[in-house]
């Protein structure tokens, strides 16, 4: 069965297309520098200026830099450009226009600090000894929702607008909420994605709780050590079928299904048996009438935290068992970091770029895969997947949250 | 397989806030029409001379018979409320300690997060050195902890996200945490609002110009739609509301408390990143076709609760929203329960709940004297009949816009 027909025959939530596709990463502004880095097997982590480092327990970052057309209104954020650059690219890919108030129209973003690097000056300001006067100004564009308010701005959006605030996992849980938005005919195009940029709390927090790699992250290698952070931003427009049908647009892939679960077993630590983001993956394969048996390839959330890979492992063990050893899987994060609130979106756009290149990207890291996790790690280069239809995208996030989304090829 | 459109019902509501713990004790409080307000601790010099003073703290004294110390003390402030307030609602609900809560979703909306973890976390790495970082401040500094804690409270492994748009933040999150029930993701969903007041946050948003200023009109408070209204009142708390599906309620002998008929949300994009709109036509056109959408007209919404707060411009654009949504017809009553809550969405959320379900509101503390260009009256006492049909509504800064349609249990 095909994505098309999938679509056609559906017996539980519609496919939505997916139309747009829109990128800032370590690899540079745009999906053409993302799918790039992505197949050459390099990874965009190193050494970064975003602040001053030094006293941090680690060093390195992947930077996105910011891109020179993204200028956004006065007072926005990195973070806030990082998603107008995005969402740009999206647009004008799905042959939207830059001002949509004539759609209906929706937001749904994913973001965990917001404008927190440009805040962080003013509250040095505020909070050293001794005090300084600080401009209120910026704080302008603090808040968690300022990316997609942002966005929502600049392109006349009129439709629901919300973000979704769940750390790690916001983006993924977000593109779930677009989906059911759509599926329900709340409106007809979602702006989907999430944005985050480097900041020095969440840099000295993760590497307080030491899950900071001091090298380039090693996702599922057996010397891993931590994460790398990253920044950046992503964005997937999603309409119904009926809405691109009607505008003729090109349909580049399918959000086929969403799960989320919750492991409700500590603040930190992933379930070790996996069995919380199993559950969201079931939630998920149902929620899009599959089987796991329909799963072509896996981006899996991958940090290279020891307890995240492993427990990440131990769910794709339960989920498709002895398929395990032979499906191809990969990890962004081992290219371009964790982009924290906004992961779950640029890894969808990363798998969709893996559907349209007929291939999956490697997953950069020094050493060799753990054994004991006998994964099919697609590793130095693209490994091609010809004919494949459906792919399964995962992310996990503080507290416990799970979630995951199903994306098929726009192939059919 | 999704079952489509079950039925929504609220069976229990947990508050806790200025007005003390219990749903009985903020109905008192809104009846008596005078908010609790206190000094808030000025001590610190953040706050600028002449400024606001007061804030709506919540009365945490029945804190350490709802959440046990051993658990308390690693929880954020805002988590210890979410907490609580889930305890009050659990057993208001009439389920025990010991209910299975396996399928149980968690979404929680809020527009700051923690913000006293994140100030010391922010004091640690900027004034110490991001060596200082404590890593039980940074995990608890998420967005998204308060949901995290509920859902390690009571096992709940169902759907588990955090919502954060501002104002909107309240009905926006009760909306998607109803979806999931109509969806089927969920049989039951705690949906959680809260809120923290300190004084570094207090004092910034008054640099703003955001929270009411005691004149020659009277003394501090929140007056919404008054003509001389200059501010919100900070407030703090948390409310948990529990929605089940109407089936499982049943199933089990549960009261509900009011029905959840319709959610919709849109956007303003004529608000700047730190201020109001003035797009109240195209906010009116989207509240009527979500009217029509849900088969509702103006004429058959009995009482209307609105999240104005006493804000200048976020009420004139209330106003004018509710104005031309009914095109100059006489609105039915409208109450503002900010004007006794202080702006948090919780308390709001609760009120309008209580409302609609039949209890009798309070009136619009504050409010004194027409605005001539609003032209809005809000209800001053007297007969009021138990709404049919309730429209809760919630604009926000920065643009979005929620909505809600609310019925008696007993509406045929």
């Amino acid at each position: 069965m095909t994505a098309g027909e999938h679509r056609a025959g559906r017996t539980a939530g519609e496919a939505i297309a997916i139309t747009g596709l829109g990128a800032v990463s370590g690899y540079g502004a745009g999906t053409a520098a993302l799918w790039k880095g992505l197949a050459s097997g390099t990874s965009a982590i190193g050494p970064f200026s975003r602040f001053e480092h030094a006293r941090f327990r680690t060093q390195f970052a992947s930077e996105a830099g910011e891109p020179a057309a993204t200028a956004g209104p006065a007072r926005s954020s990195i973070a806030d450009r990082f998603a107008l650059a995005a969402a740009r690219e999206a647009l004008a890919q799905a042959g939207l226009p830059s001002q949509l108030d004539d759609l209906s129209c929706g937001i749904y973003f994913g973001s965990s600090t917001g404008g927190m690097f440009e805040s962080e000056s003013y509250f040095a300001d505020l909070l050293g000894e001794p005090r300084r006067a600080s401009r209120i100004g910026r704080l302008t564009a603090q808040q968690t929702c300022s990316p997609g308010e942002t966005v929502a701005r600049a392109h006349g959006v009129r439709g629901p607008v919300q973000t979704v605030a769940s750390a790690c996992a916001s983006a993924t849980l977000a593109m779930g909420n677009a989906l059911a938005a759509l599926r329900a005919g709340d409106i007809d195009v979602a702006i989907a994605g999430g944005s985050d940029s480097l900041c020095r709390l969440t840099y000295a927090g993760f590497n307080s709780l030491r899950a900071v790699d001091p090298k380039a992250c090693r996702p599922f290698r057996a010397e891993r050590e931590g994460m790398s952070i990253g920044e950046g931003a992503a964005v997937l427009v999603l309409e119904s079928a009926a809405s691109a049908s009607a505008r003729g647009a090109r349909v580049l892939g399918w959000l086929v299904g969403a799960g989320a679960s919750c492991d409700a077993h500590h603040m930190t630590a992933p379930d070790p048996q996996g069995a919380g983001i199993a559950r969201a993956v079931e939630a998920a394969l149902a929620d899009a009438s599959l089987s796991a048996d329909d799963i072509d390839f896996v981006n899996v959330h991958g940090t290279g935290t020891p307890h995240n890979d492993a427990a990440e492992a131990n769910m794709l063990r339960a989920v498709f068992g002895e398929r395990l050893s032979t499906l191809p899987l990969t990890s962004s994060k081992g290219a371009i970091g964790h982009y924290l609130g906004a992961a779950g979106a640029i890894e969808a756009v990363a798998t969709m770029l893996c559907f349209l290149h007929g291939a999956v990207h490697p997953t950069p890291g020094e050493g060799a895969v753990d054994p004991a996790m006998n994964l099919d790690l697609v590793i130095g280069r693209p490994r091609p997947v010809p004919g494949a239809r459906f792919a399964l995208s995962t992310n996990l996030a503080f507290g416990g949250t799970n979630a995951a989304i199903i994306l098929g090829s726009g192939q059919t | 397989m999704r079952s489509v459109s079950a039925e929504v019902v609220v069976t229990g509501l947990g508050v806790l806030g200025a007005f003390g713990a219990g749903r009985r004790a903020l109905l008192e409080g809104l009846r008596a029409g005078v908010p609790r307000l206190r000094e808030v601790d000025r001590g610190a010099g953040f706050h600028r001379p002449g400024g606001a003073r007061l804030a709506a703290l919540a009365d945490l004294s029945e804190l350490g018979n709802l959440v046990p110390a051993a658990l308390s003390r690693r929880m954020s402030p805002p988590a210890r409320m979410a907490v609580a307030a889930m305890q009050l609602a659990l057993r208001d609900a009439g389920l025990p300690e010991g209910t299975d809560h396996t399928s149980t979703g968690i979404v929680t909306g809020t527009a700051f997060g923690p913000a006293w973890v994140t100030e010391q976390l922010l004091r640690q790495i900027l004034g110490q050195g991001p060596e200082q970082a404590s890593p039980a401040l940074f995990t608890e500094s998420v967005a998204s902890a308060s949901a995290a804690q509920m859902a390690m409270m009571i096992r709940a492994r169902g759907p588990n996200q955090t919502l954060t748009q501002r104002e909107a933040s309240d009905l926006l999150a009760l909306g998607e945490a109803a979806r999931w029930i109509r969806d089927g993701k969920a049989g039951r969903v705690l949906v959680g609002i809260v809120e923290e007041s300190i004084p570094i946050l207090h004092a910034l948003l008054d640099r703003f110009q955001a929270l009411a200023r005691a004149d020659r009109f009277g003394p501090e408070r929140a007056r919404p739609f008054d003509r001389h209204r200059n501010g919100f009142t900070a407030a703090e708390g948390a409310v948990v509301v529990v929605l089940e599906s109407a089936a499982v309620a049943e199933a089990r002998g549960a009261q509900p408390i009011c029905r959840l008929l319709a959610h919709g949300a849109a956007f303003d994009p004529s608000a700047s990143a730190h201020g109001w709109g003035n797009g109240a036509p195209p906010l009116a056109r989207a509240l009527r076709r979500f009217l029509d959408r849900n088969g509702v007209t103006p004429a058959g919404i009995d009482l209307i609760v609105s999240g104005a707060s006493g804000s200048r411009l976020g009420d004139r654009l209330e106003a004018l929203t509710l104005s031309a949504a009914w095109e100059s017809r006489p609105l039915p009553p409208v109450v503002a329960p900010k004007g006794t809550t202080g702006e948090y969405g919780g308390g709001f959320l609760a009120a309008g709940l209580l409302a609609a379900a039949g209890e009798r509101p309070g009136v619009t503390a504050g409010f004194g004297a027409v605005d001539p260009e609003l032209g809005l009256a809000p209800w001053t006492g007297g007969e009021l009949s138990p709404p049919r049909l309730t429209l809760l509504t919630a604009l926000a800064s920065g643009g979005a816009a929620a909505w809600t349609l609310v019925a008696r249990p007993d509406r045929a």
